[in-house]
């Protein structure tokens, strides 16, 4: 009797969220996903620091809450040693139940069990994704993460400083932007270009613009491509950027923030995310006004500079007990509404085609277009994850480069290494 | 026994020497923190803030949850600190009053223990306490710190329970108290200066420890001011403003207890010193 | 504080002046004490001190221990996967030559570090002890201030004294007539970060070493001195026939305990450059971490954890193992 009565109401929640089955455990199998029905529960949200404009989070929370009776906690992560935070954090009993990932390092996670099969809700909700960006989420024909925006580097500049330089018309080549970045280091006294040496995603984009790639494969295994010329042709570049730029040679964009240091009004311009201006504004509201966006220059007009598409994820922790309720958010979150506030908020591109209207008038987004146009990613293969663990040796050879080596050298020095973790298994 | 004026100035002059090179890292820590940002990033360093402001200080302070984790780690800290010093001076007591059979491997189990490098064991101590659902809790946390700061307690306590002259004891005994009469009455309140000074060993371990906590507390409700001093320091990069006033407020409470407790600790030595 | 480990039994440290009567060790139960509980009271009272250390230090290195016979990467780890792969992990690390550099690099960074402060604090400890009173307690201020830092705010502070730009030291070097430090970026090669990373290392160890050495000279009896200046000894003879043998015990185990702590420190390298530029300044704690946590290949990194506790315990084996004599000698 009692295991008849079991099995129905198991088929009848069945019935009504198809979505809770593929994998998960049976916890939320005999509930309804109907309003009210999460009541009491708390979903956790893991969000990138800078993905999730204050704005957008208060309306999703709003309409989550409102839909499902549960509670929604976002807790923003850093990205400084965020791998070994989420490997950790997807092997505990209580993992975050959502959790923003990289694209790069996405096909990593899949492979070790920790993200939840989404391939259902990919039919439900994802028929219209753009396929190149759904793509980093699918290994093995399943689909592990819900592709949730992209975006690029644009230049991100200061009005006053260019103005007071007397420079009027944005740079349309790589040359002439040499040119500008050298007319405000001698007619003002801010620095022209805040660049730090290991700005890797930046290197990235310019190895694609040259049309080289970081992995070669041999046989069936992946191994280092530094030393390609490409790559070293697409170093000589990113050398000459930094030498406009007093940045330390052995520091990321994030150490400091870059923004943060181009907040104080003495940069000329920095390469970064479109999200990146809000943070400068955040630590000074002044500056607002003087922001202005322009696609990283190309060697010709014609063709801007090749950019690296970081583009992230969402991902349901495998481990989480939440799995209906973390799909009722995904649903929510990626819902044309508030997939298209975010683009408009923070000047990213969604992730589908049809909500780029969103963008129009979004001076940020205007300016990344171009270059991701001819954009591309890091291998998007599991064993690229671990390339990506600190110390990244990639950061070791640019600031090697910057600080005298030959590329060759450069990419002796690291090549070993990397090959070792791409063949480190998983 | 006459000293030229040479031998005379020289020790003072090293003295006053040494004073500016180990307190001006702590000076410089302080002056920055006070000093508006203009005068932080200039040319030539301000060495004395004469415009003070407490900006840094509020936007160190400013952080979330900033007095959850003044809070934790003031729990966790004392706790350890309190739970070592307890246990370790029954040790202490029985290995330096007590003869039996194994004191010296025990003594030396102590000393083994003292080498344990806990930051590499990390992963280890990971998983044994998430296997046993004790993440994003204090508890672990007090339970290391406590077995961390415990074999170098039980070893320095030793040396002060070994101290007490044991007539004091055996007079207390004739005099018709137990041996925990006796303990209690007499060595532990000579005792006290040690104590105090052992205590200063836990707090710093405890009050500093970061990897552990790093790993086992995600939740930012449970984790500790190192975190956030760490944190800070990525976040703002190069406000040196703003780091060094987060620097000063963590490092204010030790250097507090220190200058307390050690001023005690020695003029117990110098005391010692004259009488004898 | 004031350390004691054993072999400092006769010499000072302790807070409260040690009778000089030679006492009897052991001890001499009282009368009317039951001999049968007395016999037990000892484990007794160390029977908590060591049930805590045996199983919340224990375990984690027995856990570790476990953990290096495995394959252990992030599946696994997620999973709760225990697949056993025998000695590779060892024979993985061990081949490795970069191993051996850390090795390498971490005994002689130990015994750079440690000859610094053994020597710098023993001379500030003498030093104090000449002082006169207004004097000493500055010198001890200052002392006491340097040894409170908590290591990682003394790191941030070093990062700020030695930061490329607006930094103080490079301000005051370029002053002395130094220019090309004026922009210097101290954590650009091997030598200058290990350059900064020891200034901080023996700036927060000395006071240790300086203060305790201090309170065990003046544990010293006077008549001792007097009677070697009777036998006619100089300032320098009466230091190293009365001073140094009466501190030898406490030198011996302070350099012990500096040898552990400069050799397990991890938070000054690892927070000043993360073992950076290129891994040059990784020992072997910073390895392990790196190679285990950073990489994500706990079972190596559980390997090297193991391997960096046998090269500290080889280090350390000839103070172990004069510590275990004497206390033979004592019972």
């Amino acid at each position: 009797m009692k295991r008849k009565l079991a099995a129905a109401i198991v088929i009848a929640g069945m019935m009504v969220s198809v979505s809770a089955c593929g994998g998960d455990d049976g916890d939320d199998s005999g509930k309804n996903a109907g309003p009210d029905s999460f009541k009491g529960q708390t979903l956790t949200v893991w969000a990138m620091d800078g993905s999730t404009p204050d704005q957008w989070v208060k309306d999703v929370t709003a309409a989550f809450e409102k839909k499902t009776g549960a509670k929604l906690k976002f807790e923003t992560q850093k990205w400084d040693g965020i791998q070994q935070k989420i490997t950790t954090a997807l092997s505990e009993s209580n993992p975050p139940d959502v959790l923003e990932v990289g694209n790069t390092q996405t096909p990593a996670y899949a492979v070790t069990g920790g993200l939840a099969d989404l391939s259902d809700l990919k039919s439900e909700i994802g028929a219209d994704w753009t396929p190149s960006v759904s793509q980093s989420s699918v290994y093995d024909g399943k689909q592990y993460a819900a592709p949730w925006y992209f975006t690029s580097r644009v230049v991100i500049y200061n009005k006053k400083i260019w103005a007071k330089a007397g420079i009027k018309d944005i740079p349309k080549t790589r040359d002439e932007f040499f040119k500008d970045l050298e007319t405000i280091g001698k007619k003002t006294d801010a620095e022209p270009l805040y660049l730090p040496g290991q700005n890797w995603y930046l290197f990235d984009g310019m190895i694609i613009g040259q049309g080289g790639d970081l992995v070669k494969k041999e046989g069936d295994k992946y191994v280092s491509n530094l030393g390609d010329a490409k790559v070293a042709k697409a170093m000589e570049v990113y050398k000459k950027f930094q030498s406009y730029s007093k940045a330390p040679k052995d520091k990321d964009e994030a150490n400091p923030q870059q923004a943060e240091v181009f907040a104080k009004g003495k940069t000329g311009a920095f390469i970064g995310m479109g999200w990146e201006a809000g943070t400068a504004v955040t630590a000074n509201k002044a500056i607002e006004k003087d922001l202005g966006y322009f696609p990283i220059p190309g060697e010709t007009a014609a063709k801007p500079e090749s950019v690296f598409l970081g583009g992230s994820n969402l991902a349901v922790a495998q481990g989480s007990k939440k799995q209906a309720l973390a799909k009722e958010f995904l649903k929510i979150a990626l819902s044309d509404q508030y997939e298209g506030e975010l683009a408009k908020l923070n000047g990213v591109i969604p992730n589908k085609k049809a909500l780029e209207s969103n963008l129009k008038g979004n001076a940020v987004a205007e300016a990344i277009a171009p270059g991701a146009a001819v954009g591309g990613t890091t291998p998007l293969i599991p064993e690229w994850g671990a390339v990506e663990n600190t110390p990244n040796p990639i950061k070791a050879y640019m600031t090697a480069v910057l600080n005298g080596k030959s590329p060759a050298d450069a990419a002796k020095q690291v090549e070993a290494e990397i090959n070792k973790r791409l063949a480190q298994e998983n | 026994m006459k000293r030229s004026l040479f031998g005379r100035i020289w020790p003072n002059a090293t003295a006053v020497v040494l004073f500016v090179g180990f307190a001006f890292p702590v000076y410089w820590m302080f002056a920055t923190a006070f000093k508006p940002t203009g005068d932080i990033i200039s040319e030539n360093p301000v060495w004395f803030p004469t415009d003070v402001t407490f900006d840094h200080f509020k936007k160190a302070v400013d952080a979330d949850h900033f007095w959850t984790l003044v809070l934790n780690s003031v729990t966790v800290t004392v706790l350890s600190v309190v739970f070592s010093l307890v246990i370790a001076l029954f040790a202490a007591f029985a290995l330096a009053r007590m003869r039996f059979r194994g004191r010296r491997g025990l003594i030396v189990t102590f000393m083994l223990a003292q080498m344990a490098p806990w930051e590499v064991m990390i992963i280890a101590i990971y998983m044994i306490v998430r296997d046993n659902d004790m993440l994003n809790s204090l508890v672990p946390l007090t339970v290391f710190y406590t077995v961390m700061v415990l074999p170098l307690t039980v070893l320095t306590l030793r040396g002060y329970v070994a101290a007490v002259p044991k007539e004091l004891e055996e007079s207390a005994m004739v005099d018709g108290c137990t041996r925990t009469q006796a303990f209690v009455r007499v060595i532990f309140p000579l005792l006290a200066p040690g104590l105090m000074a052992t205590s200063l060993f836990g707090f710093i371990t405890a009050w500093n420890e970061f990897p552990l906590v790093l790993i086992l507390n995600k939740d930012v409700e449970k984790q500790t001011l190192p975190l956030w001093l760490s944190q800070f320091q990525t976040a703002f990069g190069d406000d040196w403003g703003a780091t060094m006033a987060a620097s000063s407020l963590f490092a204010l409470p030790i250097l507090i207890l220190f200058i307390f407790l050690q001023r005690k600790a020695v003029s117990g030595l110098t005391d010692g010193a004259v009488k004898g | 504080m004031s350390v004691q480990t054993e072999g400092t039994d006769t010499a000072g440290g302790p807070a409260v002046r040690k009778a000089r009567v030679p006492a009897p060790r052991g001890e001499t139960p009282a009368p009317g004490t039951p001999s049968r509980r007395g016999a037990a009271a000892p484990y007794l009272l160390l029977l908590p001190a060591l049930l805590a250390t045996v199983v919340f230090l224990g375990w984690p290195l027995v856990k570790n221990g476990m953990l290096s016979f495995q394959n252990l990467n992030p599946r696994q780890l997620i999973q709760h996967l225990t697949e056993w792969n025998g000695f590779d992990n060892y024979r993985d690390v061990l081949s490795e030559a970069e191993f051996w550099h850390v090795v390498e690099r971490s005994v002689l960074f130990t015994a750079a570090n440690v000859v610094l402060i053994m020597v710098l604090g023993t001379l500030t400890g003498l030093l104090l002890a000449r002082l006169g009173k207004r004097m000493r307690l500055l010198l001890l201020v200052g002392l006491v201030l340097a040894w409170a830092m908590p290591p990682v705010a003394a790191t941030t502070v070093y990062q700020w004294l030695f930061a490329q730009r607006f930094g103080v030291v490079n301000w005051t070097l370029d002053r002395l007539g130094w220019h090309s430090m004026a922009d210097h970026n101290w954590l650009s090669s091997q030598f200058s970060t290990f350059a900064v990373v020891l200034l901080l290392l023996v700036w927060g160890s000395v006071p240790f070493v300086a203060i305790n050495l201090y309170a065990a000279t003046t544990t010293i009896p006077r008549e001792l001195y007097e009677a070697a200046s009777l036998d006619g000894a100089g300032a320098w003879k009466s230091f190293t026939s009365v001073t140094l043998p009466f501190l030898r015990p406490f030198l011996y185990a302070t350099t012990f305990l500096e040898v552990i702590w400069i050799f397990k420190s991890f938070t000054q390298i690892f927070a000043i450059n993360e073992g950076g530029p290129d891994r040059l300044t990784e020992t072997l704690p910073i390895y392990a971490f790196v190679e285990g946590v950073g990489n994500q290949h706990f079972g190596v990194g559980a390997a090297i954890s193991f391997l960096t506790i046998l090269v500290l315990l080889v280090i350390t084996a000839y103070y172990l193992r004069m510590a275990l004599k004497q206390e033979e000698d004592e019972l």
